[in-house]
């Protein structure tokens, strides 16, 4: 049932990359970002990385949590794992850092993605170390925060969908409400899911 | 020498005098029907139609409606109609009767809205009746009492405070329809309203920025384009848009083509509202940012 979800958001997000396919200065979001395109000399470059390499760090919900996947073929999950970890650490995360710093909807979105992309940096880095030093249930644990973070790309443009529907506000006040509601409630989750598999 | 002085402004007062009275006799004698130049401005109301015909669907009740006479030379009258965003030539004739003007001007025929005008001159106001040629249109009798309006483009003008800004036509018909005895009803999605940054944001006297943008939907955008239009006097051909600003005082249609007539300023704001008017289309309610 998750796979199917999780598939059907997956080429949601898909289609929107493919966008930017080919590169394009003005096209998509960039149409409302000419200011910083043209007076940040990184930004498009840096945009760029974030738009064509976070999408596959999306690829670990199909395999890291399968457990039939990860005792009959630990193979595709360490792939899958090292990928993952690689994509993030050095790629969308410190790209998201960065087009965080001019995001839409002023200083309260800017803290939010901000914020978003360090706990996303620090989560991976320490589900990563974690398994290096063989904690499985730790490793576990900051993994499921770490990718509780990443789907905020989904939670984020669902909750965008839903406001607008209901409230019909302003583009930038939704985007104000969608950064914090994108991934704080994701966290709030893995945290209570994790307080109840340690209280069993 | 104070003397001299007062001579020599007595005699200056004089000649200026004779001047004035020289130029009043030349427009007298150039063109009696001076003062019946120029646009003549009011509502343009439905007052024979088919009764089949639906209001707002098939035609707009009112419209505004500018009928410019041009130049009235051995009983011929030549002027233009522009209303709802048609500009049609008109030629016709001109009575005096007992003091009374008439006059009966045509629009050329060849388009399927075209008409006559048939008026009189009632003091400042024009007033008579509009009929169709074509009796398949919804609309067979229009009328109108129309002042004359000089027109002239003031970068300035802005939609007034007050006003409240509903968009009554493009709802969302697609929302819900129900079944009630029979009778197929529909249930609107709220109107489309635009708040007062519409009254505040001029396009016509300040470069706009992106960050002066971000926070408009698209019907803002929009007006906010199309009030550097209607200063230019622009007809606008969709209902939509026209219900905004026939209302207004200062709005006076006088052409269908303003593209030679936008300024520098204007062409760059236009370039960034259609950017930002793509942008909300295409991604205010999907999903995506």
């Amino acid at each position: 049932m998750w796979q199917i979800f999780f598939a059907w958001f997956f080429i949601l997000m898909l289609t929107i990359t493919l966008k930017y396919i080919p590169f394009n200065s003005n096209t998509a979001f960039l149409q409302i970002k000419q200011t910083e395109v043209n007076r940040i000399q990184p930004y498009l470059f840096i945009f760029y990385i974030h738009v064509y390499t976070a999408i596959f760090s999306l690829l670990a919900g199909f395999t890291q949590f399968n457990n039939n996947l990860l005792k009959n073929k630990p193979f595709i999950h360490k792939t899958i794992g090292k990928l993952y970890v690689f994509t993030v650490l050095f790629l969308a995360s410190p790209s998201g850092f960065f087009i965080g710093l001019f995001a839409n909807g002023g200083f309260y979105s800017k803290v939010s993605f901000v914020t978003l992309s360090l706990l996303w940096f620090y989560f991976t880095l320490k589900g990563f170390l974690m398994i290096k030093f063989k904690q499985i249930n730790r490793h576990k644990k900051f993994m499921l925060r770490s990718f509780a973070l990443a789907f905020s790309a989904i939670t984020l443009r669902l909750w965008k969908v839903i406001l607008v529907y209901l409230f019909h506000p302003s583009p930038m006040d939704t985007y104000q409400i969608i950064a914090w509601l994108g991934w704080i409630p994701n966290i709030l989750l893995v945290e209570y899911y994790i307080f109840k598999q340690e209280s069993k | 020498m104070k003397k001299s002085v007062f001579i020599l402004f007595l005699i200056t007062l004089v000649s200026c005098k004779k001047e004035k009275l020289e130029l009043a006799q030349n427009i007298v004698v150039r063109d009696q029907f001076q003062n019946l130049y120029g646009n003549w401005v009011g509502d343009f109301e439905v007052s024979k139609s088919d009764s089949l015909a639906e209001e707002g669907h098939d035609f707009v009740y009112s419209n505004k409606l500018n009928l410019v006479i041009k130049k009235i030379e051995n009983n011929k009258v030549y002027g233009q109609s522009i209303v709802a965003g048609n500009s049609r030539p008109l030629l016709g004739e001109f009575n005096e009767y007992n003091g009374e003007i008439n006059i009966t001007l045509n629009e050329p025929g060849d388009k399927k809205n075209d008409g006559q005008f048939i008026f009189k001159i009632i003091g400042e106001n024009l007033e008579g009746k509009w009929y169709t040629n074509n009796k398949k249109n919804p609309v067979w009798e229009r009328e109108y009492k129309l002042t004359k309006q000089p027109f002239k483009y003031d970068p300035k003008l802005m939609l007034p405070e007050e006003g409240e800004y509903v968009d009554w036509y493009s709802n969302r018909i697609d929302s819900t329809k129900e079944v009630e005895d029979g009778e197929v009803r529909n249930y609107y999605e709220t109107y489309r309203s635009a708040s007062d940054v519409i009254t505040k944001l001029n396009a016509s006297t300040t470069l706009l920025k992106e960050s002066d943008l971000k926070n408009l939907k698209k019907l803002e955008l929009e007006i906010i384009r199309n009030t550097i239009f209607a200063r230019h006097g622009y007809t606008f051909k969709k209902k939509s848009f026209r219900q905004f600003f026939d209302p207004i005082d200062w709005y006076i249609p006088v052409t269908d083509n303003v593209s030679n007539k936008l300024t520098l300023l204007e062409q760059k704001n236009i370039i960034l509202l259609n950017r930002f008017q793509k942008y909300a289309e295409d991604n205010y309610d999907s999903f995506g940012r």
